[in-house]
């Protein structure tokens, strides 16, 4: 059961974050440098077929139903990542009247990826360990 | 009875046509991230993600046509394993020797399509309902250019008269050279990869089911677990299926009578077709679904429709 922990597809939504750590996960997929590829991930567009959760951005009040409307449609085990600092803390825009966050009010982060943005190479690390996490998740299930 | 079910099952159909695609596709995915500059993933990538999707959770949702839903996958699955038994492999496999075996491939071809249609158009979502209506619209048009480029070369053979049995078109060939040498048939080559590219769904003609842009993945959105492998399978079997008509098509050639040794040849061929395929991935962008139209229906048709008049005029005497 261990050879299927090397197949994990990766899920990103956006819960309004200013697109900094956007850019940086894009880098991770698709060019050439970071390639997040070789640890047999692959971004897919629909949450239902997702393992891994990345999760950018601060969770402002209109994009909070459609990330609670993402986290019910994964199939069990997942394993969520906050990227950046803003869904770890909501950074300089804690406080503010339209920020519902941070993430773990809502579902158990597995691995934080802080920095604002966080490097190419802080996110794959952290895909790595969440790597880690999922394959004991799925120990746990059996 | 029993040599049937093996070949049905292990060689060249079941297993073995699976576990070439699975590894056909991964090989794809390594060379077009070489093309890249990245790594890529292993060799049998595609066989583990197949092995986790079918010990995932499987999400049905709840407006959803269940039935059809669940069991649209196995139409196009179907459709291709028995394509790949059906089909003779150049020096390898004999195939079911009939004489209008071209006809049944013909309406087989389309059944991959068909179940993405029903099993996208069950899955109750605005995605897939766009992204079948536009597989609808692409599938008019590539299956038009396959149904021509199969006519060409019936005729051909033929003579004028149309000869629809592909182990005669093979013999044709492998006595009097591969079409793939011949230049009334290079247009009818060029369509061919390009019925190839959009079969397949691969970049330029990747509309129906994007992934990172405005359709998120279209007919398979809904799709997970199970299901979502069969889906993965049909395409491992679908490029496998391509692969032999293109050496049907253009380029049965044999060295001797060694079965090992030709099976070898059949896969180092198969492996330029992946090649191919994987360099047109990398290298060029997605239409959009009018512009995708609007070249299928100018180019590739128009091609094949060349090579079909050439044909013509040298079975007439006339070039």
């Amino acid at each position: 059961m261990s050879i299927i922990t090397r197949s994990p597809f990766l899920f990103r939504i956006n819960t309004g974050s200013c697109n900094g750590c956007d850019v940086e996960l894009a880098t991770t997929a698709m060019i050439p440098r970071y390639d997040v590829e070789r640890l047999g991930c692959r971004y897919t567009g629909s949450p239902k077929h997702a393992d891994i959760l990345l999760v950018t951005g601060p969770i402002t009040a209109r994009s909070k139903p459609y990330l609670l409307e993402v986290l019910d449609e994964l199939p069990n085990p997942f394993v969520v990542v906050a990227v950046g600092t803003c869904p770890t803390s909501c950074g300089i825009f804690r406080d503010s009247y339209s920020i519902e966050g941070p993430l773990d009010k809502y579902v158990k982060v597995d691995v934080n990826v802080p920095g604002c943005p966080p490097r190419p190479q802080a996110i794959i690390d952290g895909v790595a360990k969440a790597l880690e996490i999922w394959k004991q998740k799925i120990r746990d299930i059996k | 009875m029993s040599a049937e079910i093996i070949k049905f099952f292990i060689f060249p159909g079941g297993v073995f046509a699976v576990v070439l695609g699975l590894v056909l596709i991964s090989i794809e995915r390594i060379l077009v991230a070489r093309f890249q500059g990245r790594v890529g993933p292993v060799f049998y990538q595609n066989i583990i993600d197949v092995i986790k999707l079918f010990n995932k959770e499987t999400l049905i949702p709840k407006d959803a046509k269940d039935f059809i839903f669940k069991f649209a996958p196995l139409f196009g699955f179907s459709g291709m394993l028995v394509m790949v038994y059906f089909l003779p492999i150049p020096g390898v496999y004999e195939g079911v020797k009939g004489d209008y075996d071209l006809i049944i491939l013909i309406y087989f071809m389309a059944l991959p399509a068909i179940s993405h249609i029903l099993g996208g158009g069950a899955s109750s979502s605005p995605y897939a309902a766009i992204s079948v209506s536009r597989e609808l619209k692409l599938m008019l048009v590539y299956e038009f250019v396959f149904i021509i480029v199969a006519l060409t070369l019936a005729v051909y053979v033929g003579g004028g008269s149309g000869e629809f049995s592909l182990k005669k078109i093979m013999d044709y060939q492998i006595q009097n050279g591969c079409f793939l040498f011949d230049w009334k048939l290079w247009p009818a080559f060029i369509a061919f990869l390009i019925f190839v590219l959009a079969t397949l769904e691969v970049p330029p003609f990747e509309v129906a089911h994007h992934n990172h842009a405005d359709i998120m993945e279209g007919y398979l959105i809904e799709y997970s677990g199970a299901p979502l492998g069969m889906f993965e399978i049909t395409d491992a079997l679908k490029i496998v299926v391509l692969s032999i008509i293109f050496q049907i098509f253009f380029f049965p050639s044999v060295i001797g009578d060694d079965v090992m040794i030709n099976l070898f040849w059949f896969l180092i061929k198969t492996l330029f077709l992946v090649g191919f395929i994987a360099l047109a991935h990398a290298s060029l962008a997605s239409f959009r679904a009018d512009q995708e139209f609007k070249f299928l229906i100018r180019v590739p048709v128009v091609l094949a429709f060349v090579s079909l008049i050439l044909v013509i005029l040298s079975v007439k005497g006339l070039i």
